[in-house]
């Protein structure tokens, strides 16, 4: 929400701190301060600074307001707010709307009147015009820049509509099925009986709480205007904005909920303003429907607990003056129990309950002050969760055998359960099965082979699958042997693999030696290997069997290993594709493989490639007839482009040739 | 030629996992897990966070399609409208939109004293970029004890973060909201002279322990949400949440 600093300072006689400094004051003690703009008025030389500011659901209900905003400022620093609450003006007509309220549970309050304005305005009032540009909000005409004004000053909402464009009476009721409303904006909405409108004898004129509608839409023209300050109850208001995408200013702080107290304040300021802007203007009898007046929430507060739930000292008479800054009585329950009793503002909807109380003690007096304590010792250690254990068990053998841990997307293109509104299209479902992911992720991580300098690929995941009525744990596995050697297939891998942990999952944990091993044990050594090279295992089952049998008192964390995370740093890996050369020479046989190397990158210099060689590795020796032959494989990447085979072949000839020039004999 | 066994590597995010899981097994926690498809009792309502509130804005959430829609409502999804998003209907699941749920599924099965960590995959419907995936992990932590404090919740902390960023990193609260904690708090790490937003944190709210079958006269607790996608590429350096999820080894085995 937007709150602009020059309005803010409206609500003191002494400068508030500035803008930088406001912004560190609110987070620490607050909200948060997204951004701040500036912005220029105009006509004036004067600037102002712009906040941006994130309210939560709690600070909402007096926080969407300029006023509110303020007041946090007057708890932060002690500085005094001034009364700023205007005077009530006087009725000098007699007209009054007549207003029917269907639901009382529904519309908390409906105040309204009738002004009649003369002489006709079609400007704003220089300040309203020049605080309502500083946060953004675009001038309408007078009287709906004054009531705009009200909602952005205080956070009651208002509405004007136009006295003679209203037929018979109010009514705040329940739409009919398929009545229809144009809104302000031109946009048409046809109504269901689960929302509520103000209408006339006609059919609705607004959408309570969200949206006024065309019919009864004021000009500079309107002479005769009935003013609305009412209060809507949060989830009907948050309902109907939500399912026709009406959200509004006014509808977001109805959902959010203010008092039914704030729509006098709402109606007083509004229609003083109007005095003031209009001197001739005639006011009618305020109509006040307000069946069951709001009662004041009071809180029992045992200074106690403020030390018991903080973990720091707060000197009483201070956590007293905070409260007393945020316009909280705080009285003597009796002497003897030293408790409080606490009279809350109506405005504070925030604060229900002693918890409410000790947070907002907590961020005024500073958390900063908090020292930090461990919870006690305890004199045994934890239970080890024994699907943990498991599935940690599992990923040590995998990777002692040279399978690397992949965590991929849970959302896929097709499966069981489907979300309702998804991301994309291929992204609308819960994965089945880990085996696609899997597969796919294979043949990425197969194409980069050369460059992981692997000659295989062996990865695994461990994740949760979705099926239409359960959710599971599962296993994949996955190997693509790269370099061919015979006899070896990537099946073969994974072979070795399942059996590997078939003996080793289960060892010393359990009880007996009985059929519980075989379960698991077995779940590896029977499982079916896929001819894509992987294979897929539901660990729910094994967990359960393992829960069920193994002695948890003997599964310890030291069996797991765990070590800190790696100290290393992330490299960047370029996105563009590698090109790979081998090259082969003969040299005399006392000649060392590092002589041979500085060679070759003495070529690579001269062809200025330093920075495009990204791996390289001596992949054969041998020796015959007094020569020793040594094979290179060398990578070239670029982190800018992708390089072209004309680029590497012009590479390998100056290699080549810094090669020769050594009288070696390339083959 | 040298011939050996490539290592396997452990996914960056397990290898934080584990850490933490040391670090916070020497203070008496265990691991807890729960479902990563949640009923919206225990995603929502049993947190505190009732339908209709502005509060169930804070996240956005995938709802699964019920394949029990009625032919009304099957009208409301092809419009793609919201209202399917405040039907009283009782068998909604989501995508868990926190760890936090398991706070619920612990506490209704475990009587306090409670220390439980939670890693686990979460999920939020929103648009994906260099900080943001619709799918994370989170590291939610719950303490349930007789006189638990924020300083006790601020001593984890920094035995956490110290642990894993040094023994100079400073931990900050500032005020936030979270329907599930009162007070709550965003928690800040001071890590080479910056200080960098980690997490939210609190007290839990005595409705959450209410919902749960827990006397809040009796008991209270913290709780913390962490993303172990931001402690790990803080930790790691790494610049694109993306590349955690698409299963490269030519990041997995940088580690």
């Amino acid at each position: 929400m937007k709150i602009s600093h020059n309005w803010l300072q409206t609500y003191f006689d002494k400068p508030i701190p500035s803008t930088k400094e406001l912004e560190a004051l609110f987070a620490a003690h607050s909200f948060e301060v997204e951004d701040i703009n500036e912005a220029g008025w105009m006509g004036s030389g004067e600037t102002d600074s712009v906040f941006e500011i994130k309210v939560l659901p709690d600070m909402a209900h007096y926080c969407l307001s300029h006023e509110g905003v303020a007041s946090e400022i007057s708890f932060i620093t002690g500085l005094k707010m001034k009364n700023r609450l205007a005077s009530e003006v006087k009725v000098n007509i007699k007209d009054e709307p007549k207003v029917k309220v269907n639901d009382p549970k529904f519309c908390r309050r409906y105040m309204t009147r009738i002004v009649e304005v003369s002489p006709l305005q079609t400007h704003s009032p220089p300040w309203i015009y020049n605080l309502l540009d500083s946060i953004g909000q675009r001038s309408i005409s007078p009287i709906v820049d004054i009531t705009n004004y009200v909602m952005y000053d205080i956070g009651q909402p208002l509405h004007a509509f136009a006295a003679d464009k209203v037929h018979g009476s109010l009514c705040v009721r329940p739409a009919k099925d398929g009545e229809k409303i144009v809104l302000l904006d031109g946009r048409e909405l046809i109504l269901t009986t689960s929302d509520n409108v103000i209408a006339d004898d006609e059919g609705p004129l607004v959408v309570a709480g969200a949206k006024g509608g065309k019919r009864a839409e004021i000009s500079e023209q309107t002479k005769r205007i009935i003013i609305e300050s009412a209060n809507f109850e949060p989830t009907v208001v948050r309902r109907t904005s939500t399912k026709y995408d009406i959200r509004s200013d006014s509808s977001k702080r109805f959902e959010n909920e203010i008092t039914p107290e704030l729509a006098y304040q709402g109606m007083t300021n509004a229609c003083h303003l109007i005095s003031k802007y209009y001197p001739d203007a005639k006011f009618g009898p305020v109509v006040d429907i307000y069946p069951a007046k709001t009662k004041q929430t009071i809180i029992e507060f045992d200074p106690a607990y403020l030390e018991e739930r903080l973990g720091m000292k707060i000197p009483l008479d201070k956590a007293k003056e905070i409260l007393e800054r945020m316009g909280i009585i705080v009285s003597s329950l009796c002497p003897t129990s030293g408790k409080w009793s606490l009279t809350i503002p109506y405005k504070r909807l925030d604060l229900v309950i002693k918890e409410d109380i000790v947070e907002e003690i907590g961020r005024i007096y500073g958390y900063d002050h908090i020292v930090g304590i461990l919870p006690p010792k305890l004199p045994n250690p934890p239970t080890m969760n024994p699907g943990f254990y498991l599935c940690e068990k599992i990923k040590n053998i995998l990777t002692s055998k040279g399978f690397s841990e992949v965590s991929l997307y849970t959302l896929v293109e097709k499966g069981e359960v489907e979300t309702l509104k998804p991301l994309a299209k291929d992204k609308a479902f819960a994965r089945p099965d880990l085996s696609l992911g899997m597969a796919a992720c294979l043949e990425r991580n197969a194409l980069n082979a050369d460059l992981l300098g692997l000659e295989a690929i062996k990865i695994f995941e461990i994740g949760h699958i979705f099926k239409k009525d359960s959710e599971e744990i599962h296993l994949a596995i996955g190997a693509r042997q790269i370099k061919k050697v015979k006899g070896l297939k990537s099946e073969n891998l994974i072979q070795e693999v399942l059996e590997t942990l078939g003996k080793e999952v289960i060892t010393s944990h359990s009880n007996s030696q009985d059929d519980s091993d075989d379960v698991i044990s077995k779940a590896f050594l029977q499982a079916k290997i896929q001819p894509t090279g992987i294979v897929e295992i539901n660990l729910s089952e094994l967990v359960e069997s393992f829960a069920s049998k193994a002695d948890l008192k003997k599964l310890s964390l030291k069996d797991l290993n765990f070590q800190p995370a790696s100290n290393k740093r992330y490299t960047k890996f370029s996105l563009y594709p590698f090109i790979v050369r081998d090259i082969a020479l003969f040299v005399p046989e006392y000649i060392m493989s590092e002589t041979v190397w500085q060679t070759i990158e003495k070529g690579i210099d001269k062809a200025g490639a330093k920075e495009l060689l990204v791996k390289h590795s001596l992949f054969d020796v041998f020796k015959k007839d007094g020569k020793t032959s040594y094979a290179y494989r060398l990578i070239f990447q670029s982190f800018e482009r992708t390089l072209t085979d004309d680029e590497v072949a012009k590479i390998m000839n100056e290699i080549n040739g810094a090669l020769k020039a050594e009288g070696w004999e390339v083959r | 030629m040298e011939k050996s066994q490539p290592v396997g590597r452990l996914h960056p995010i397990t290898q934080i996992i584990r850490q933490i899981y040391s670090i916070f097994e020497e203070i008496g926690f265990t691991v807890a897990d729960g479902p990563e498809l949640e009923d919206e009792f225990h995603n929502f309502d049993a947190l505190n966070i009732p339908k209709d509130h502005p509060a169930r804005d804070m996240q956005d959430t995938f709802w699964i399609k019920n394949q029990k829609l009625n032919i009304k409502d099957q009208k409301l999804e092809s419009q793609g409208s919201a209202l399917l998003d405040v039907q009283n209907d009782q068998d909604r699941m989501v995508l868990r939109t926190h760890t936090s749920s398991v706070q619920i599924r612990y506490l209704e099965t475990h009587k306090p004293p409670v220390r439980i960590i939670v890693p686990g995959k979460v999920f939020r419907n929103e648009a994906t970029d260099a900080t943001h995936e619709a799918q994370f992990f989170q590291v939610e932590a719950l303490y349930v004890d007789k006189n638990v404090s924020m300083a006790h919740l601020k001593g984890t902390l920094e035995n956490m973060f110290r642990k894993l960023y040094g023994p100079d990193v400073e931990i900050r609260f500032r005020p936030s909201f979270f329907s599930f904690t009162e007070p709550s708090v965003e928690v800040d790490m001071r890590w080479k002279g910056k200080w960098l937003e980690v997490g939210g944190a609190g007290l839990v709210h005595p409705n959450v322990l209410k919902a749960a079958g827990v006397d809040p006269a009796e008991w209270q607790g913290f709780a913390f949400g962490f993303g172990l996608d931001r402690i790990a590429m803080l930790k790691f350096g790494i610049d694109d949440i993306r590349y955690i999820y698409n299963g490269d080894l030519r990041l997995v085995n940088q580690f």
